[in-house]
């Protein structure tokens, strides 16, 4: 288990030495001079361009200029934002919490919903309420989400006037005070009454939104997989030793199909947080998402940089994770190739 | 021939593939001959006939089936035109990625060694960056258009298409009738394409549906953005991002584009699930 842990460990690096490349060569493709757009219209007297420049490290060689951007990321600084001109990191420490906080409601919503769903269709396979589900699986699967966050602000908030348009808490009525950065936390830190209940209020539809895709995938891959471990033989074993159905499918079955539906699961998060792109900006939601599109509106390129090289470490790290957890689950990955 | 039955039969037993292939067969139609069913021009502004409401609302003009968007276009003919646009981007997305993707997956399992190692390490950084996020990091590198969105979403979507690929050819590589070939002396280009390609392509065709869909949601996603097509082209996710004013007083400016990308990709995910079963024994359900 250590072994494969190293191993997997080690096959990181290369990754992230590459992305490192890649951002690295990305900010130098970008059309314009990095000081040209930065001197605006009013032009800049060359002494000060040759400052900025020396400032910069452009008047460097391009193998230098990689050496100190690697050697700056090690040490744990991501460049500084040309618009608001704080460190990157900052920044991304500061809205990275309402991103994670979202992402893990999602993928709750997703994962509490979508097993139970997928055991319940293959333990009904071929009935009306399989088929119902499954087609609504796809449905979710399809979803444009961009658009789901536009029918269900229309339906819910502006019809119903059931949950909020935008936003993480209401900060006209309740004080803004961020010890943890996540919101569910902090309203209930802040002992102000209603504060933690209008933080939910906030979060439902954006979790619905972004949890709908990896609910789909969730339910169809469990019912797949049910299905697949109600043909073992130590399923039928179980039934013939007269357990109950509900344990057959909740203990012996499921247990086993669950496998392969961690694995989905870690490759959903991923997604989902690319997803909060979309959704972000849609529930004018404050997180790295939206802050990362903002950035390009902005044309704040080291912004933009610096997050895709912050949120695909994300990436990296949980995929690691979700890699662990896949070989303790199964031993034949962990021991395979 | 009895190859193509067998297929058809196996496909037509799952009735939603049938549904998702008349659908996607119709949207084909449309796409190919919307200047001649489109009612109007898709990028002429009517004056006085903007927020026309759709011909069951009170207040339509019935030259204007769907009513028309904020400044005046007729949204039906949008909507067609919107078809072309999709479909062409998620097609030619499909065609460069397997292209490419049998190309980069069939180096690396043949070549094995240096080549195989430089393309995984590539597909592994690809996938380490959340898709959307790498798309848009390309769109600012080089600027939002419709063809730079193509290249963006066929980029992101690439190491799926190599990774199946390299797998496949890899397990076919170790079977006796390859080794049969090699021995044979057949040079080793042929046997890559003649010989073990034909033997992959069954789950690569259903991965190319499913990409179709994909990359039509993700170029729809870059356009609501405001980084894919630009206005006025009648692109689906482009007409929605600029509905938000709207979509409280005048609900179906903003309903029918997602209605439309909705109708599209469920019908293209139908068909490959059909595809599936139908080329993939081993995956059928039944």
């Amino acid at each position: 288990m250590f072994r494969f842990f190293l191993r997997r460990l080690l096959l990181t690096l290369p990754t992230f030495f590459a992305l490192m490349f890649v951002t690295f060569v990305m900010i130098r493709l970008v059309p314009g001079d990095p000081i040209e757009v930065r001197r605006g219209e009013r032009g800049i007297d060359p002494t000060r361009l040759a400052e900025l420049r020396h400032e910069m490290g452009l008047d460097q060689p391009i193998w230098k200029q990689f050496y100190d951007y690697v050697m700056a990321i090690l040490h744990g600084d991501f460049g500084t934002s040309t618009v608001s001109k704080t460190p990157i990191l900052h920044e991304f420490a500061a809205l990275f919490p309402a991103t994670l906080e979202l992402t893990i409601c999602a993928m709750a919503f997703a994962i509490i919903l979508g097993i139970p769903a997928g055991v319940f269709a293959a333990s009904r396979r071929g009935s009306a309420v399989d088929q119902a589900m499954m087609g609504a699986a796809l449905t979710g699967y399809s979803m444009p989400i961009f658009w789901w966050g536009l029918i269900l602000i229309v339906l819910m908030s502006n019809t119903l006037g059931l949950t909020p348009v935008s936003g993480r808490i209401d900060l006209i009525k309740f004080y803004y005070d961020t010890p943890t950065g996540f919101m569910l936390i902090d309203s209930l830190l802040s002992g102000q009454k209603g504060a933690f209940w209008d933080a939910v209020h906030h979060l439902i539809l954006p979790t619905i939104v972004l949890g709908t895709v990896p609910l789909a995938v969730i339910a169809r891959m469990t019912r797949s997989a049910m299905l697949e471990v109600l043909e073992e033989d130590y399923v039928r074993t179980a039934r013939a030793k007269g357990l109950s159905p509900l344990r057959v499918t909740g203990l012996h079955a499921l247990r086993n199909a669950l496998i392969p539906v961690v694995a989905v699961i870690g490759l959903q998060i991923g997604g989902l947080l690319a997803g909060a792109v979309l959704t972000e900006t849609i529930f004018s939601w404050p997180g790295v998402g939206k802050w990362l599109v903002e950035s390009i509106g902005r044309r704040d390129y080291p912004a933009l940089q610096g997050g895709i090289m912050l949120i695909s470490i994300v990436v990296i790290v949980v995929n690691l994770l979700v890699d662990l957890i896949n070989g303790y689950l199964n031993p034949r990955v962990s021991h395979g190739q | 021939m009895a190859n193509s039955r067998y297929f058809w039969r196996a496909f037509r037993e799952n009735r939603g593939a049938v549904v998702g292939l008349a659908i996607v067969l119709a949207l084909i139609f449309i796409a190919i001959f919307a200047p001649m069913l489109a009612p109007h021009d898709p990028i002429e502004q009517f004056r006085g006939f903007t927020k026309l409401p759709p011909f069951w609302v009170d207040g339509h003009d019935p030259r204007f089936i769907l009513g028309t968007d904020a400044v005046g276009r007729d949204m039906l003919s949008r909507l067609m035109y919107g078809a072309r646009v999709s479909l062409f981007i998620g097609l030619a997305v499909m065609v460069v990625s397997m292209v490419v993707g049998i190309a980069l997956g069939l180096s690396a399992a043949f070549f094995g060694g240096l080549i195989d190692v430089a393309i995984i390490r590539v597909m592994d950084l690809i996938q380490a960056i959340p898709s959307l996020v790498l798309a848009i990091l390309i769109i600012a590198i080089i600027g939002p258009t419709l063809t730079n969105t193509i290249i963006a979403v066929t980029i992101v979507g690439l190491p799926r298409y190599v990774r199946l690929l390299r797998a496949s050819a890899l397990s076919e590589l170790s079977k006796d009738y390859v080794t049969a070939a090699r021995v044979s002396g057949v040079r080793k280009f042929r046997l890559m394409t003649v010989t073990v390609l034909p033997n992959c392509l069954a789950p690569l065709i259903v991965q190319a549906a499913l990409g179709i869909s994909d990359a039509i949601l993700e170029a729809a996603g870059l356009g609501f953005l405001g980084l894919g097509a630009q206005p006025p082209t009648p692109e689906w996710g482009a007409m929605l991002a600029d509905t938000r004013d709207l979509m409280v007083s005048h609900p179906w400016v903003m309903a029918f584009p997602g209605i439309a990308i909705l109708i599209t990709v469920l019908a293209i995910n139908m068909m490959g699930d059909g595809l599936r079963d139908a080329l993939d024994p081993r995956l059928r359900k039944s």
